[in-house]
């Protein structure tokens, strides 16, 4: 299946007769994922809906390999209560329009259990009512995102920014001294939520923030914003500027000499920054995640190795920035709501046993539905990027979402 | 005082960006009457060039050397194959290139699994004078530009084949009446403009990371700016380029001005710019120069 790390046609075709070598056969538009054995109830249905083509293609295909992946391992191990998962995939092609309609097709003609999927916001926001609303089928978002999603059958297991600003902003102002911050952005919902929030954090904590800005998704020129920056002695970036205009604004900002000024961060910033990133311009830069490779947990490093041992040699890592860890979430989480309602999969009944759910072990810790709130408590660690790696500085355990409450 | 230099010096390198990537277009416009639609991705294709000479463990300055060459090579090939039987019908040619664009687009997002990535300058870092930095690669890049719009300049103005493209522009049937062979000007031409698209990408993608939509961004300011200079003539589409780069910049300089900067937001700069240009297309419809006889 490694064969499909690039997606040219003729790459996707050889990919996708590996794909049904492996048991996969195409369902119209979709493909599904039957297990090798069978149990008299039928398998438990999950639908996968992710940016498979497109845009955020990257991201999604390592969404769906952590899928194969997570239920691999629950197949491999006898399945939830003996009956084993079925694995069904429609692309959403990273355009809100077209996922509409093959999301549909997941409920009507596969019938899913439950729906995971979904990475940027716009998605999520397009395909929530097929799948809650008009679908009336349990729905997981694995993305990080910028909170304020409280759809009931809605599950959020990536961090939000409670999680991931309440510790790294104090720490950069009270270890590093930071006062004067910067906000570059893009402009789109997810840095304008995370940033009101980032900027509520930095002034309860006695600093300042000097210049919010939003640019165009692809502007190409900084140069105004970078002199500023300069000028008004920002000592940290705090930066949601995202490709394809994150490679210019980083490129003038290194040249600008700021680097010996002051740092830098970036909260979407995981393994796969490096290839779209100069290193030196990576060189320094903080993050604040739920995992990252680094992390010293044994369970986290077997779960690296093994994602890796599946897919060798992939383009599509397992890490944080992609949702790929709160897509393993999303599952292992369902997989105990299914236990604790012995086996009944009725959307009410796993919604209900889903909001008390929790797993000891997970990507970069232990994880728990906080009750009432469809978020996800999880461990986050504050790193920076050293000659290409990410050194943990800090870990903090049971980060509670702040959402919904 | 040093916000000027800095500024003079941030607008050149954006300025010079443009009148790279627009180069190109304007050679084939002008000549050739086509809008070569597929021209972000010759750029494209240019940057795509560095970058496999990268993965092939090869220097990128090699790759640069190379990527205007094989760019060329290509739009010749194109040419031959499908716009050469088009000349008569510029609107058809025009979604053939289109068409072509969109091939080159996507079979490169296949390619490098749709993923962004950063490609080192040869010449990394910047140097200083006084206490202003500046970016070594950016210099480079106005040192380029110049560089090919004098050769080009040169070209067209002092050599024999100048002369006869010079011709065929002014005239076609009249040049082809003189034994001037216009369908080799016209194939030349293509690969001419096609390499310059390729030597625009393979300098500019260290500045913006490779991408397999890094062309379209530029196009719809490289129309902009044709349009504003005015067809029909080879400065013209370069000076509209060497505008609409300035004012990219500029603009978001303008916000530096106490006051300025609460009511125009980025986005609202970034439209500025299409406002002004339009808004001189409306008072001169012919562009900035007009084509002298047509």
């Amino acid at each position: 299946m490694s064969k499909i790390d690039r997606m040219t046609r003729r790459g996707f075709l050889s990919g996708t007769s590996a794909l049904a070598a492996a048991g996969w056969t195409a369902a119209g538009a979709g493909w599904v994922l039957a297990p090798d054995w069978a149990h008299a109830a039928g398998p438990i249905k999950m639908g996968i809906a992710t940016d498979i083509t497109g845009a955020i293609a990257p991201s999604g295909n390592a969404n769906w390999q952590t899928a194969q992946f997570a239920v691999k391992q629950i197949n491999d191990a006898g399945g939830i209560l003996g009956r084993p998962i079925e694995l069904s995939l429609e692309d959403t092609a990273s355009d809100p329009g077209v996922a509409v309609g093959n999301v549909r097709r997941l409920i009507q003609s596969a019938q899913v259990d439950v729906v995971l999927g979904g990475i940027t916001s716009a998605m999520r926001e397009a395909i929530k009512n097929p799948i809650v609303r008009r679908g009336k089928t349990l729905y997981i978002y694995p993305q990080l995102y910028e909170g304020q999603e409280c759809t009931k059958h809605l599950y959020c297991t990536g961090p939000t920014p409670a999680q991931q600003c309440a510790r790294l902003l104090p720490y950069l102002i009270k270890e590093k001294g930071h006062k004067r911050f910067a906000m570059p952005s893009a402009n789109y919902i997810w840095p304008q939520l995370l940033n009101k929030w980032a900027r509520r954090v930095i002034e309860e904590n006695g600093a300042e923030v000097v210049m919010e800005e939003y640019f165009p998704l692809d502007q190409l020129e900084y140069s105004a914003t970078v002199a500023k920056i300069m000028s008004e002695g920002v000592d940290h970036v705090f930066n949601t500027v995202i490709p394809p205009g994150l490679q210019a604004f980083t490129k003038q900002l290194y040249e600008a000499g700021y680097y010996e000024k002051g740092s830098q961060s970036c909260v979407y910033f995981d393994e796969n920054s490096v290839h779209y990133v100069a290193a030196r311009e990576l060189e320094g830069v903080y993050s604040c995640v739920d995992m990252f490779h680094t992390v010293d947990d044994p369970f986290t490093q077997k779960l690296i190795a093994d994602y890796n041992a599946m897919f060798p040699d992939t383009k599509y890592q397992f890490t944080a920035g992609t949702a790929a860890t709160g897509m393993y979430r999303g599952i292992k989480l369902y997989e105990q709501a299914v236990i604790a309602t012995n086996g009944d999969l009725a959307r009410d009944a796993v919604s209900t046993a889903l909001d008390s759910a929790s797993i000891a072990q997970g990507p970069g810790g232990p994880a728990r539905i906080v009750p009432g709130t469809g978020h996800t408590e999880m461990n986050m660690y504050i790193a920076q990027s050293k000659g290409g790696k990410w050194d943990i500085i800090s870990a903090e355990n049971t980060v509670p979402p702040e959402e919904c409450g | 005082m040093n916000d000027a230099i800095k500024l003079a010096f941030d607008v050149a390198a954006f300025a010079s960006i443009m009148v790279l990537v627009v180069s190109g277009l304007a050679v084939i416009a002008s000549l050739m009457g086509i809008f070569n639609l597929g021209h972000g991705e010759f750029v494209l294709l240019g940057a795509y060039t560095v970058f496999l000479f990268r993965e092939w463990g090869l220097p990128i300055w090699l790759g640069m050397m190379v990527a205007p060459f094989i760019v060329g090579l290509f739009g010749a090939g194109i040419e031959r194959g499908v716009i050469r039987r088009l000349y008569a019908q510029p609107v058809i040619a025009m979604l053939a290139t289109y068409a072509i664009g969109l091939i080159i687009r996507e079979i490169v997002r296949g390619l490098i699994g749709g993923q962004y990535y950063a490609i080192e300058e040869p010449i990394a870092g910047a140097f200083e004078i006084g206490d202003l930095s500046f970016s070594i690669w950016r210099a480079v890049i106005i040192g380029a530009t110049v560089t090919v719009m004098v050769v080009s300049y040169l070209f067209l103005t002092r050599s024999n084949l100048g002369l006869q493209i010079r011709g065929a522009l002014e005239n076609p049937q009249l040049a082809r009446a003189c034994g001037v062979s216009t369908t080799r000007l016209y194939a030349l031409t293509f690969a001419f403009g096609s390499a310059l698209a390729g030597l625009a990408g393979a300098l500019m993608v260290p500045l913006f990371s490779l991408s397999a939509d890094l062309g379209v961004r530029f196009l719809v300011q490289a129309f902009l700016s044709v349009m504003l200079g005015g067809v029909g003539t080879f400065a013209g589409p370069l000076l509209g380029a060497a505008a609409i780069g300035s004012m990219v910049p500029g603009y978001q300089w303008l916000r530096e001005i106490p006051g300025i900067a609460d009511q125009v937001s980025p986005v609202v700069a970034e439209v500025l710019v299409f406002v002004t240009a339009l808004t001189i297309v409306k008072f001169r419809p012919n562009g900035l120069i007009r084509a002298g006889r047509k």
